[in-house]
């Protein structure tokens, strides 16, 4: 129940509050900046929004054109005309694979003979020629310039012969042959050393070899590739048509908005004159509308077109990809074999549904709203700037994402919670003192700085180290592409051990002393103590460590921007662990590269702020799990 | 500070603790002088005595759980438990705390249920079958008078139970392993008056099969529990003698004092 208040006497009593004190002002101004905060998060999320929901009504109707200008129907063919070259790719891939790998050493031995002699005329070419136009424009031979340029050529041509590449593969005679035939060559020898061009021939002369007995299968690709040039001639011929329309709608699309801004402006305007000229130039920009119709009737005219050619070529496929070789003697071939064998009928099962869906495709359907949403949340393709048409799937950049955070994750829970586990438990003081600092300082090292270790030491030297004959067993290598899932990987999970280290850490030393004292009384080992009622004690908090170093990791952008290869892709998960030796790109990454060069409100622009609000989301879960769990250590 | 009862000493039949000049120190700041004193087997045992006088400090030694501590180490004397000096290098402290069990001021049971706490000590020894702890379990928790309460919810979270409760369970789990001697730090300091009379109706039961030694505040603790008392006063043994002849007859002026409550 309130106490009534007399009215405020003259002289209040002494216990009354008189006026505006220090306290509260001190008070007011630590509410303020605490009240701040909020108001920024509020702002962060209320601007995400904002430019981010204009997303979906934009991307709604770029899918409109789309389907209207006839784009979609002609990337029905495109689709099966794509997977037709991938898999005569994949085909001419295994058919090089398995030349390529039968003469593996003759081509090593040519490629190395190949190597010291490039290492050598790199190093030498340039003052070469300098001589040899000097001698061209008949200087003086007992020039002292030209004599400077021998002796210079001299001394690099002894540098050069200091430090040539290994050769492995070739014998120590035919080593010593070939640097001694680079020895005997003055300024005016031309063409490669004899052992070179030997090397070079006897590696020509085994393809050949290699590819006697498969000359039947060469013939089998070959007509493979020939039979999808009907389709691709019809593709072609008919996305002309469809752009032309396209670019009519779009333009149209424009003149319309300028219109109505006209028409808005003219609106608002208080000048009756004004007014006046602002009606007549919108009426002015009245755009014809684009005559959609026509060019549609002619595309639906080509529907027989289509479906007979993609019949013949389901016919011709069929039979010339049963004529495929049951199986190769080298691995690398095999498996480019056994991944057509099996992507093969799912090739013709699609070629076989091609003909209902051409049938049954109209331009007049509607295009929701949701379908939109859906082809943002599951479009399978993130393409922006084309000439064709875009597309904002954010499936490969998610797939990047975690996929990249996983190998984060599974290198950095064992190095920092391992680590914790081990200074807090079992380090002596001065290790202590020494390993503490050093890892809480990985943290500061700025990420850019990381991204050069990452790309020098991860990048380069795994991707050497990964093609030595002696590591072809391990899954995965030899790594083709030095930026990839893996390299980001590894360093974000370096970037992440000092998050997960030092809350671990904590979380275990938050664990009351009496705990492991009652344990060590009743006779357990330091072992028994430390994972029987330490560990178990401290998991909550552990767990939130971990949480927070994967927010960490799939926040952070430059390293990954860096070091991720940056190919918008989903990873070929049918590659094993290879899949992890793939380039990709993240959420963070396609939001830092792109959003400088896209202009102000476009669909694209509004794209990436979903990503961005996608993002945000993520964290701001992963956050508040991990904010739970410390609770429930806490309490 | 020899106190009278040396000579009935070295008996190890009826002698569980030997104490011999024993002086503790943590760095270099002495806690105990050259304490000499023998603990009765199957009898209860009180240290009594003002905050600081190093009461904890003695019955911290008997497990050696002072090591946890840093600095804290033996400057002379010797302790035998059952007839071997523990203070030696090979000892294997497990084993003896195992044989020393170990209660403390402050209940704490792990974040495990109540049967995962009992047994933890024989989980620790290896025993693995599910009957044998079963009936451990079951002894430990009888013995600790906590049987009944806790017999339908044995896998429920131990923190779940009373603070009295929670200190018998920590005396069950430290009776588990079936040791020959039960420290107790201060068991009832963190507990109500109900709880401390049902702990001390358990320690009257428990003397019939165990070593107790209990430090305590509480000098009307001592008095209703304690066979034998023995007053430390500065880090020295002032006077030790069978309860009722210290708290009726001390020989000392400064027990008198003590338990007259002049200062403490």
């Amino acid at each position: 129940m309130p106490i009534e208040i007399s009215p405020s006497p003259e002289n209040p009593h002494r216990f009354q509050r008189r006026g505006f004190s220090c306290e509260r002002a001190i008070k007011y101004f630590f509410a303020s900046n605490a009240g701040l905060t909020l108001v920024i998060l509020l702002l962060i999320i209320v601007f995400l929004l904002k430019e981010g929901l204009g997303f979906f009504p934009g991307y709604r109707r770029e899918l409109e054109i789309y389907r209207i200008a006839g784009l979609e129907f002609v990337d029905i063919s495109r689709k099966n005309l794509t997977a037709h070259e991938q898999l005569s790719s994949v085909l001419n891939r295994a058919y090089f694979a398995q030349i390529n790998g039968q003469c593996a050493r003759e081509l090593k031995r040519s490629q190395e003979a190949a190597a010291v002699f490039n290492a050598f005329s790199d190093q030498t070419s340039a003052t070469r020629e300098l001589i040899a136009n000097h001698e061209a424009t008949g200087m003086d031979r007992g020039s002292e310039m030209l004599a400077t340029l021998n002796n210079n050529h001299a001394c690099q041509k002894q540098k050069a012969l200091d430090s040539l590449p290994l050769t492995p593969h070739l014998s120590d005679t035919e080593r010593a042959e070939l640097i001694e035939s680079i020895r005997a060559r003055d300024v005016t020898t031309v063409g490669d050393p004899p052992l070179v061009t030997a090397l070079a021939q006897q590696y020509a002369s085994a393809q050949q070899q290699c590819a006697m007995p498969i000359a039947e299968w060469r013939s089998v690709i070959d007509s493979f590739e020939a039979a999808g040039a009907d389709l691709s001639a019809l593709v072609t011929e008919m996305t002309d048509a469809v752009t032309t329309t396209k670019e009519a709608i779009q333009n149209n699309d424009i003149l319309e908005n300028d219109r109505k801004s006209l028409l808005a402006a003219a609106a608002n305007a208080k000048d009756p004159s004004e007014r006046q000229k602002l009606m007549a130039e919108a009426r002015d920009s009245l755009a014809e509308k684009p005559d959609i119709e026509g060019p549609m009737q002619s595309l639906m005219l080509r529907k027989p077109d289509c479906i007979a050619t993609h019949a013949a070529l389901r016919q011709a496929c069929e039979g010339i990809l049963a004529m495929l070789p049951p199986s190769l003697s080298q691995s690398d071939a095999n498996r480019l074999l056994l991944a057509a064998r099996k992507a093969s009928p799912l090739f013709l099962e699609a070629l076989t549904g091609t003909s209902q869906q051409i049938t049954q495709w109209r331009h007049d359907k509607p295009v929701p709203l949701s379908d939109s949403i859906r082809s943002f949340l599951t479009g399978k393709d993130w393409v922006t700037g084309g000439a064709w048409q875009d597309f904002y799937g954010i499936l490969p950049l998610l797939a990047g994402s975690l996929m990249i955070s996983m190998v984060a994750l599974c290198l950095a829970i064992p190095a920092g919670v391992g680590a914790a586990i081990y200074i807090n438990q079992f380090a002596s003081p001065v290790e202590q003192a020494v390993v503490k600092p050093v890892i809480e300082f990985i943290a500061a090292i700025p990420s850019v700085v990381l991204g050069f270790i990452g790309i020098l030491i991860f990048g380069t030297i795994l991707r050497d180290l990964s093609q030595l004959d002696g590591l072809a067993w391990v899954p995965g290598f030899p790594i083709e592409e030095r930026l990839n899932i893996f390299t980001a990987g590894c360093l974000l999970a370096l970037m992440s051990i000092p998050t997960i280290f030092s809350l671990a850490e904590d979380a275990l030393n938050n664990v009351p002393a009496a705990f492991s004292e009652a344990s060590d009384a009743l006779g357990a080992s330091r072992i028994q103590t430390t994972f029987r009622v330490i560990i178990p004690a401290a998991f909550s908090g552990i767990l939130a460590a971990v949480l927070l170093g994967l927010g960490r990791v799939i926040g952070e952008t430059m390293v990954v921007l860096l070091v991720a290869g940056n190919r918008i892709k989903i990873p070929d998960f049918s590659a094993g662990l290879g899949t992890f030796f793939q380039p990709s790109h993240t959420l963070t990454g396609i939001i830092a590269q792109e959003l400088g060069e896209v202009p102000l409100g476009s669909v694209h622009y509004r794209a990436l702020f979903v990503v961005g609000i996608l993002l945000f989301a993520v964290v701001l879960g992963i956050n508040a799990t991990a904010h739970k769990f410390v609770n429930r250590t806490t309490n | 500070m020899v106190t009278d009862l040396t000579e009935t000493t070295s008996n190890s039949e009826t002698t569980a603790i030997e104490i011999r000049d024993l002086s503790f120190a943590y760095h270099e700041k002495p806690a105990l002088h050259e304490i000499t004193l023998d603990i009765p087997a199957r009898q209860i045992t009180a240290f009594i005595g003002p905050s600081g006088c190093g009461k904890s400090t003695l019955l911290r030694c008997f497990n050696r759980i002072n090591d946890r501590i840093p600095g804290a180490h033996l400057t002379a004397g010797t302790i035998h438990i059952h007839g071997i000096e523990i203070n030696r290098p090979d000892i294997d402290l497990q084993e003896l705390r195992r044989r020393v069990g170990m209660v403390f001021q402050k209940y704490n049971p792990f974040k495990k249920s109540i049967y995962e706490n009992v047994v933890f000590s024989l989980r620790l020894a290896g025993i693995h079958q599910r009957s044998a702890l079963d009936d451990s379990a079951e002894m430990a928790l009888q013995s600790a008078a906590l049987w009944d309460e806790v017999k339908d919810r044995l896998h429920s979270s131990a923190l779940g139970l009373s603070g009295g409760q929670q200190q018998r369970l920590c005396i069950a789990r430290a009776i588990a392993n079936q040791p020959d001697i039960l420290l107790m730090d201060e068991p009832c300091a963190a507990l109500d008056p109900t709880a401390t009379l049902k702990i001390e109706e358990l320690l009257h039961q428990l003397k019939e099969q165990y070593t107790i030694v209990i430090v305590t505040h509480n000098m009307a603790q001592a008095t209703r529990c304690a066979d034998l008392t023995a007053f430390l006063y500065l880090g020295k043994l002032i006077e030790i003698g069978p309860t009722l002849e210290i708290f009726s007859t001390p020989k000392d002026p400064k027990t008198l004092s003590y338990i007259s409550g002049s200062f403490g």
